[in-house]
């Protein structure tokens, strides 16, 4: 089915309006849906035997910067059974200055289990939060990490655990000039 | 009298031999038997993603090889093609028929390792030493063609690197015809064997659906039952000109269990051996590199490509915004949705059935944590 028809499909069905065909010349088209909806949407497209998703090829995060600065959490579906693909990408606005303001959204978890552990490194990544998960923490972070790494503005804390984070330059061997590394170097030379 | 058992939390890893790089697991155990397994990943990331953000394009074709390195012809493959679709770079037919033998042969030398260290896992030192053996012959074919024997850094935009030395084809010719009864001892020293056979056989099924669920790719899907390979099903590059079959798990083993797994890899690395031979029959006489001088730009836009690794669809979703280097990359891999199916899988088996499984969905550590 042409990811035309599935939306369609998914505004007859489910009665949704506000569904945001996005088409692109370069790559691939995707699919914006309200971030509310998202589970009932998600719930339909596995079980609706005319879409049948029945594989979440991936789940990735994206800091989107501009106006407005969003989060995007974007689903990559296909149907081993039909052989067709969609794209679905939810967004969540950022609020700029709470930067420890978590995003919240549901999680997908109970429709394609594999989603639990790509949602913990969403989560890891960018900070959103998974409303439904199971076994809900960081997944690739130590626990205790300051900050999510792939937000555009993240800021590595300068030391985790009294390690340092920050590479010291080498300081500049001196070299004696009866140094025996020299002459041996010179020996082997000649 | 009643008899009192206890459960006692037990930690494998991170430096477990069995664990083929650096992994731990949690379990909940009571006697041999585990009732929870909590896999604690993350000890090998690189955060390559957020590399990515701050290297321009072809700047990161060496980080892919670290993403899989026993497969790192396959990582810079998927990512190259990538890149080519999303700037629109056409690939001369000579660098495609290059490629697909590099990574097929490639393909082959990681499922070697594959199924060489499933059986050191099992107590079976001498079938790794084997696998070795037949594995530095491809490893030295690759380091004529780009000077690497691991990470080879050899895929570039519109071709590959370096074109072929003079007598490769007879030698990778050579290598085919010593390896394909080489293979077949290496199944009558362990693949046949009867106590490795007995040892596999019905462990850690996975049926049809938890493997659809968990997004398990690859050879552990196919052995799972499911008709899927992406050379055959999405196909890219040269595959539909080649003739080859996608493997299906033989029928004297369970469906979904270790040793079907293990079956699978023995049967792919056959069919890597066909396709290899046919790249070398059609090599085309054109040009290995479409080099363009201009800084690589690609229009905006997204795309997500994924490709057959030897661990299964290794997929790479980039985001341009029209700048030298990538807005976004994901890199999404076999070993990772693998690992995330232990979790379910491993409740109810004996704790050295844990490395049975783990050692057969061919898990490697830096693959998940990236």
């Amino acid at each position: 089915m042409q990811p035309e028809h599935i939306r369609k499909r998914l505004e007859e069905a489910l009665g949704i309006t506000d569904l945001v065909w996005t088409a692109s010349l370069h790559g691939d088209s995707y699919l914006v849906v309200p971030t509310e909806e998202l589970r009932r949407i998600a719930f339909f497209l596995k079980e609706d035997p005319q879409c049948a998703f029945d594989t979440l090829m991936s789940l990735s995060g994206v800091h989107q910067l501009g106006e407005p600065e969003l989060l995007e959490v974007v689903y990559h579906l296909y149907s081993i059974r039909l052989r067709h693909r969609l794209v679905v990408k939810v967004n969540l606005e950022r609020p700029l200055a709470l930067s420890h303001f978590y995003l919240r959204m549901n999680s997908v978890s109970e429709v394609w289990p594999g989603a639990g552990w790509l949602e913990r490194e969403v989560y890891d990544m960018f900070g959103v939060h998974f409303v439904g998960h199971k076994d809900f923490r960081r997944l690739l972070l130590p626990p205790d990490w300051q900050g999510h790494p792939l937000l555009k503005d993240y800021q590595e804390s300068k030391a985790y655990r009294n390690i340092s984070t920050i590479r010291e330059k080498a300081a500049p061997t001196e070299i004696a000039p009866d140094d025996p590394r020299i002459s041996v170097k010179m020996s082997t030379s000649s | 009298m009643s008899f009192v058992t206890e459960e006692m939390i037990l930690n494998m890893g991170p430096h477990h031999p069995s664990t083929h790089g650096v992994l731990r697991f949690i379990l909940r155990t009571d006697g041999e038997v585990i009732y929870g397994c909590r896999p604690d990943v993350g000890f090998l990331h690189r955060g390559l993603e957020k590399i990515a953000e701050k290297v321009s394009y072809p700047q990161f074709m060496p980080y892919t090889d670290r993403i899989d390195y026993l497969a790192a012809m396959n990582c810079n493959f998927g990512y190259a093609l990538g890149v080519e679709r999303l700037a629109g770079i056409e690939v001369p037919a000579r660098a495609e028929y290059i490629r697909v033998l590099v990574v097929e042969l490639n393909r082959i030398i990681s499922h070697l390792i594959s199924v060489g260290t499933f059986a050191l896992d099992m107590g079976a030192v001498t079938p790794f030493t084997h696998a070795l053996r037949e594995r530095e012959w491809v490893n030295d074919l690759l380091e004529e063609l780009c000077g690497a024997r691991l990470t080879y850094n050899y895929m570039r935009f519109g071709g590959v690197s370096f074109d072929m030395p003079t007598g490769f084809l007879e030698r990778v010719g050579n290598f085919l015809d010593y390896f394909e009864p080489r293979l077949d001892q290496f199944n009558r020293l362990i693949s046949n064997n009867k106590i490795f056979k007995e040892r596999l056989s019905g462990v850690a099924v996975i049926s049809r659906e938890d493997a659809l669920d968990y997004g398990l790719v690859g050879p552990n899907l196919r052995a799972s039952g499911v008709d899927w390979d992406l050379r055959r099903d999405e196909p890219y590059s040269i595959y539909p000109e080649l003739k080859f079959e996608v493997v299906k798990p033989p029928s004297h083993t369970e469906l979904g269990d270790c040793y079907s797994r293990y079956w699978v890899r023995i049967l792919e690395m056959v069919e890597s051996t066909r396709i290899v031979r046919q790249c070398v029959s059609k090599m085309p006489n054109d040009s290995y590199w479409n080099r363009s001088k201009k800084k690589l730009k690609p229009p905006p836009g997204e795309i997500y490509v994924r490709t057959e690794a030897p661990r299964g669809e290794l997929g790479f979703y980039l985001i341009s915004r029209g700048e030298d280097r990538p807005y976004r990359l994901k890199i999404r891999t076999g070993s990772f949705s693998a690992m995330s199916i232990v979790e379910k899988i491993a409740p109810g088996l004996m704790v050295s059935d844990l490395v049975t499984l783990i050692a057969s969905l061919d898990l490697i550590a830096p693959e998940i944590d990236r």
